[in-house]
């Protein structure tokens, strides 16, 4: 059995299953021959914590993942950025190397610097630059170079209003991408074979305003209209040429971390916080400021909070952070006051948004490292959380760092081709990423280790 | 431009955590690539200071030649961590004063609590009379009136206490905000530059 698992960051079921399946020929045999269904993100819906949860089958608590960047102490300024290497449980393909298969992988986040496998390994859009240590083996980086030259992680300057170019640079990315996984499919030995691309992500925020109806841009007949739907052709036909590619003993999986949806706006979590009397600065910035950039009044501030397509909030305890205000007694009783205050707060007409806070407690079955104190998912992930500060206002139509047009939303895709067993094209619903590992492992015929958090999604499952 | 180096100096009772919170320092520090000497009560009163004894005198002859040491140090661009009860507060401003960057850390514990822990048996020895002038016991100890940071080491792990000393140490610019590659913090994988540069680009494409 051999296993091909296409990674598409940020794919929603309602384009691929509903909207577009008639446009997406490839795609769709592959749900016809086997089953798919809405999968379940890890709360935060976000890149690393998600497909790091779907590759180790351990929710974000237990891989101590709360997001891109993670507090390393109780200092107000001190995250670091997730690399691989605070990725501390095996992924499928440790456990693969470990069963002597022959495993590829691709840009799969976090995966820089690239790990030894018994393989290949190429490391994910984390990585700084082309000029770094990208591939292990390290020789494979050469190959690569000779194939594609400078190989392309992630879209240079991404916010910008020249959408002809970041659209070039998104095609060119995938291109690329599909080139080098066409080269090492036919070139190296495997037995697992599993990467990563990230242009739908990028093409859902640069231009989902284009192609969305009920977006509060969209304007009908503009000149992007299509974008969305042509770049979804052409993604099904880049894994048609790659399923043509495979022989007969050859398992596809198609998933995705986490789904897209519109952003309808923005709210201004610290402007929130500095309103409720939580935040307080020592001087009022001149326009718009970051967090970082900010005075901040720490012995008289309570919480504060970042920004991203969801709110990490953090509260500012006596005996843990340096300027602590909160009793560790009265930590509870100021965390569910925000959570109570934050999930009635409306849009700026006071209608309600249907805004989740969560307690990482809640979420997670283990907490390693240090989570933000609560975790807010605005508007149903229709808002963002925006951390700058300087609006003098709450709610913005405008994303602080540019123009964006979608949020992620909490359920991306899988679809599963396992040619030993027809899944008659059934939809099956309740999948989780947490699953996908201990299915890779299950299709592969070895044991699902007793401290993965998913189950085995089979073919079989699906049949009456 | 030389190199400037810094004195943290620990004080508080015996048993309050000034040692294992300072080894903890150590590490963080000398993983950010700065020179570190740590000096400790127990290995300078076997050395340096062997002759003397715990009278007042001889504890503010202990905390001078302490003081000396560490002044040396910092001007040539060491992290100096001191770990001393130092009991009284006119020696420790004497230090504060000739030291400059100087940082004063107080291990605040109740006497109990570190009667409880009492590693080395001492407090022991003192309440049964076999040690005189012990400070807690039977010699005063005298409270920081604006020490630079608190820990309180009955309520934090000695990590956070640590944390706290570094969040300190940066915000008055004596050690950089960021750790270099190799620090502390095995999963440290990038360059400050680098760093800075996937910082942007995730701040553009909305993640952060």
């Amino acid at each position: 059995m051999k296993i091909l698992v296409i990674g598409l960051d940020c794919v929603p079921p309602e384009l691929v299953f509903d909207k577009w399946r008639g446009e997406l020929p490839n795609l769709a045999s592959l749900m016809g021959m086997g089953v798919y269904g809405p999968l379940e993100s890890t709360i935060p819906p976000i890149t690393v914590p998600a497909w790091a949860s779907m590759v180790t089958g351990k929710d974000p608590g237990r891989l101590g993942f709360y997001g891109f960047r993670n507090r390393r102490d109780y200092s107000y300024n001190g995250f670091s950025i997730v690399t691989s290497r605070s990725l501390k449980e095996k992924a499928i393909w440790d456990y693969l190397s470990e069963a002597g298969k022959d495993v590829v992988v691709i840009g799969v986040p976090p995966s820089y610097p690239p790990k030894r496998v018994r393989g290949c390994m190429i490391s994910c859009f984390l990585t700084p630059s082309a000029e770094s240590p990208y591939a292990y083996p390290p020789s494979l980086k050469e190959e690569i170079q000779r194939l594609v030259g400078e190989y392309i992680f992630d879209i240079k300057d991404f916010r910008t209003d020249d959408k002809d170019n970041l659209l070039k640079q998104i095609y060119e990315m995938t291109e690329q991408r599909f080139k080098v996984v066409k080269h090492l499919l036919k070139t190296k030995p495997w037995d697992f074979f599993m990467f990563v691309e990230m242009g739908p992500d990028r093409v859902h925020h640069g231009f989902w305003k284009y192609f969305d109806p009920e977006h509060i841009k969209y304007q009908p007949g503009n000149s992007y209209e299509n974008v969305g739907l042509e770049y979804y052709r052409f993604l099904d036909g880049k894994i048609g040429e790659l399923l043509g590619m495979l022989d007969d003993q050859t398992a596809v999986l198609v998933v995705s971390d986490h789904g897209a949806k519109r952003m309808d706006g923005g709210i201004c979590i610290n402007e929130w916080l500095m309103k409720e009397g939580y935040l307080k600065l020592k001087e009022k910035p001149k326009g718009i400021a970051r967090f970082e950039e900010l005075h901040v009044d720490w012995e008289n501030t309570v919480a504060w909070a970042a920004g991203g397509y969801y709110g990490r909030l953090f509260l500012n305890v006596r005996g843990r952070e340096a300027s602590g205000v909160i009793d560790p007694e009265n930590y509870e009783r100021v965390r569910d006051e925000l959570i109570e205050k934050l999930e009635a707060l409306g849009d700026e007409n006071g209608k309600a948004i249907g805004t989740r806070v969560y307690r990482p407690q809640e979420l997670y079955s283990e907490i390693r490292g240090i989570p933000p104190d609560l975790i807010i998912l605005f508007g149903d992930l229709y808002w963002r959380s925006v951390g700058s500060v300087g609006w003098n206002t709450v709610w913005v139509r405008e994303n602080d760092t540019g123009p964006d047009d979608a949020d992620h939303a909490l359920k991306g895709i899988f679809i599963m081709y396992d040619p030993r067993h027809s899944g008659g094209g059934k939809k099956v619903e309740g999948l989780h990423v947490v699953d996908v590992a201990p299915t890779v492992l299950n299709l592969m015929g070895l044991p699902v280790p007793k401290d993965m958090q998913g189950k085995a999604i089979t073919t079989g499952e699906a049949e009456p | 431009m030389k190199e400037q180096g810094f004195t943290v100096w620990f004080t508080g009772l015996p048993s309050s955590g000034k040692t294992t919170v300072a080894k903890l320092l150590e590490k963080e520090l000398r993983a950010r690539g700065l020179k570190v000497e740590r000096l400790d009560g127990d290995i300078v009163r076997r050395s340096l200071s062997k002759d003397l004894g715990f009278t007042k005198e001889d504890r503010d002859k202990n905390i001078e030649r302490v003081t000396f040491v560490a002044k040396l140090l910092t001007r040539n661009g060491v992290a100096v961590l001191t770990s001393f009860i130092s009991p009284y507060r006119e020696k420790r401003d004497q230090a504060r004063e000739e030291i400059g960057r100087f940082v004063e850390v107080y291990a605040k514990c109740p006497v109990e609590v570190c009667m409880r822990r009492d590693p080395k048996g001492l407090f022991e020895k003192a309440l049964a009379g076999e040690i005189e002038n012990f400070t807690g016991i039977s010699d005063p100890y005298e409270e920081p009136l604006n020490p630079e940071v608190v820990i309180e080491t009955d309520r934090e792990r000695p990590q956070e206490s640590a944390a706290k000393v570094i969040a300190k140490l940066e915000e008055l610019g004596y050690i950089p905000k960021v750790a270099p590659e190799g620090g502390v913090y095995p999963d440290r994988v990038y360059s400050r530059e680098e760093e800075k540069a996937i910082d942007e680009r995730l701040r553009a494409l909305g993640y952060i």
